[in-house]
């Protein structure tokens, strides 16, 4: 009788939970570099979740929200970085809609979301990437401050597979422009990167964003990265 | 079985999207409308109480922290959900951070009747009912692997031990019925 193989089946395998020890980090780190390998596990979980389904219904403690709650609460939780940009992503484009009523309610705003982190009102626009991982629910977002010369990078979606780093490079906009290197992309983290001057002035609307594998450390050459596994346009919000 | 219910099923959609804004309180409106049903998914993986609170605890932490990467488009967000709890709660188990509890699961936890939160009114009941039929055209020791496989959290090895199989029969039943399920949904799909 035929049998399931080759990549679906570790794929199948992957998302079935079946996979442990040296497997199981073998394919992690391919599902962190794989967008093809990825978007085959997510095929299969969105196949199998039907099953998650089937009643199994029991109530937590009651203590459990409490604690939740207390968590977010203790570290005073504000959500992470990227969260309030987006806020204020959106107050840039009430402001960029023209409406004077929501532009003045949108100011007043700028400094509310932001907690200890505020920001000045004449701030440029943001710009933003979001660099999609092929077929999964994963993405790198990357928002970035021109007047403060810094890119947030979140790359909560990335898991290190102890055999590659991948990394972030900028392509201005215009002919022939050469790749210019962002960094290495910390997986599972949202981080903060303060970009030199000059870089920083290339980080214009329309420069593509790509997204490389590459030897652990980073691209050997910093005038050419390795093979491209994602990439993204810098926008205006 | 409730029929499902279109307006709690927008509820979730909405208090998600406001979620991945940063909003606090949606966190707490999603809490109450998923955690009975998430519970239960880390419970039937973790066989214990205390373990599967823990994991309860660290799925909805991490849910509030990775809000902005939730793509609130989804279709059904309580699909999306319950495989993340699901790999949450597996993840626990094959990182050795936890052994798997003795209690059988039924006796572990009862939930109250009439509880507001009894969700299987979040259910997309024609995609749950495809995934069913194509299980139903499985043999029987092929099904029954992969349901505990995927349910229970289990590894090859644990499911030939308790099938008293060797672990090239229980592979095997596996990889058959895995790729039957996929023939037979790819006709839905």
């Amino acid at each position: 009788m035929p049998e399931l193989s080759g990549e679906d089946l570790l794929a199948a395998e992957y998302a079935m939970g079946l996979l442990e020890g040296e497997d199981l980090l073998a394919v992690r780190g391919r599902m962190a570099r794989e967008t093809a390998f990825a978007g085959l596990v997510a095929q299969w979980e969105t196949r199998l979740a039907p099953l998650l389904d089937e009643p199994a219904h029991a109530a937590p403690s009651p203590e459990v929200w409490s604690r939740i709650a207390g968590e977010l609460e203790e570290r005073d939780e504000a959500p992470s970085p990227v969260v309030l940009l987006q806020r204020r992503v959106a107050v840039w484009q009430r402001i960029a809609a023209g409406s004077a009523v929501a532009a003045v309610a949108a100011v007043a705003l700028l400094f509310v979301p932001l907690g200890n982190t505020p920001a000045p009102a004449t701030d440029a626009p943001p710009l933003v990437a979001s660099i999609p991982i092929a077929d999964t629910p994963l993405r790198i977002g990357l928002t970035f401050l021109p007047e403060r010369e810094e890119l947030l990078v979140a790359a909560d979606g990335l898991t290190a597979d102890g055999a590659h780093d991948h990394e972030l490079w900028l392509i201005p906009p215009g002919e022939g422009a050469q790749p210019r290197s962002l960094g290495v992309v910390a997986p599972g983290t949202q981080e903060r990167v303060s970009l030199d001057p000059a870089l920083a002035r290339s980080m214009r609307q329309g420069a593509q964003i790509l997204l490389s594998q590459e030897p652990l450390g980073g691209a050997p050459d910093k005038s050419a990265p390795g093979p491209v596994v994602a990439q993204g346009t810098l926008a205006k919000t | 079985m409730t029929p499902a219910s279109p307006e709690r099923r927008e509820q979730l959609k909405a208090a998600m999207l406001r979620l991945s804004k940063g909003d606090r309180d949606a966190l707490e409106v999603v809490y109450r409308l998923t955690s009975v049903k998430l519970f239960g998914i880390c419970l039937r993986i973790l066989g214990d109480r205390k373990e599967a609170e823990d994991a309860l605890q660290d799925v909805y932490i991490t849910l509030w922290r990775n809000a902005a990467r939730y793509d609130a488009k989804r279709a059904s967000p309580i699909a999306w959900l319950a495989t993340f709890a699901r790999n949450r709660a597996v993840d626990r188990l094959r990182t050795g951070k936890v052994r798997r509890g003795a209690v059988p699961v039924e006796a572990a936890a009862e939930l109250p009747d009439g509880d507001p939160s009894a969700d299987d009114l979040l259910i997309d009941a024609e995609r749950t009912a495809r995934v069913h039929a194509c299980l139903d055209t499985l043999d029987e020791p092929q099904r029954g692997a992969i349901r505990t496989a995927f349910l229970e959290g289990r590894t090859y090895a644990e499911l030939a031990e308790r099938n008293a199989v060797p672990l090239g029969t229980m592979k095997s039943w596996i990889r058959r019925g895995l790729l039957k399920l996929r023939t037979c949904m790819e006709g839905g799909e």
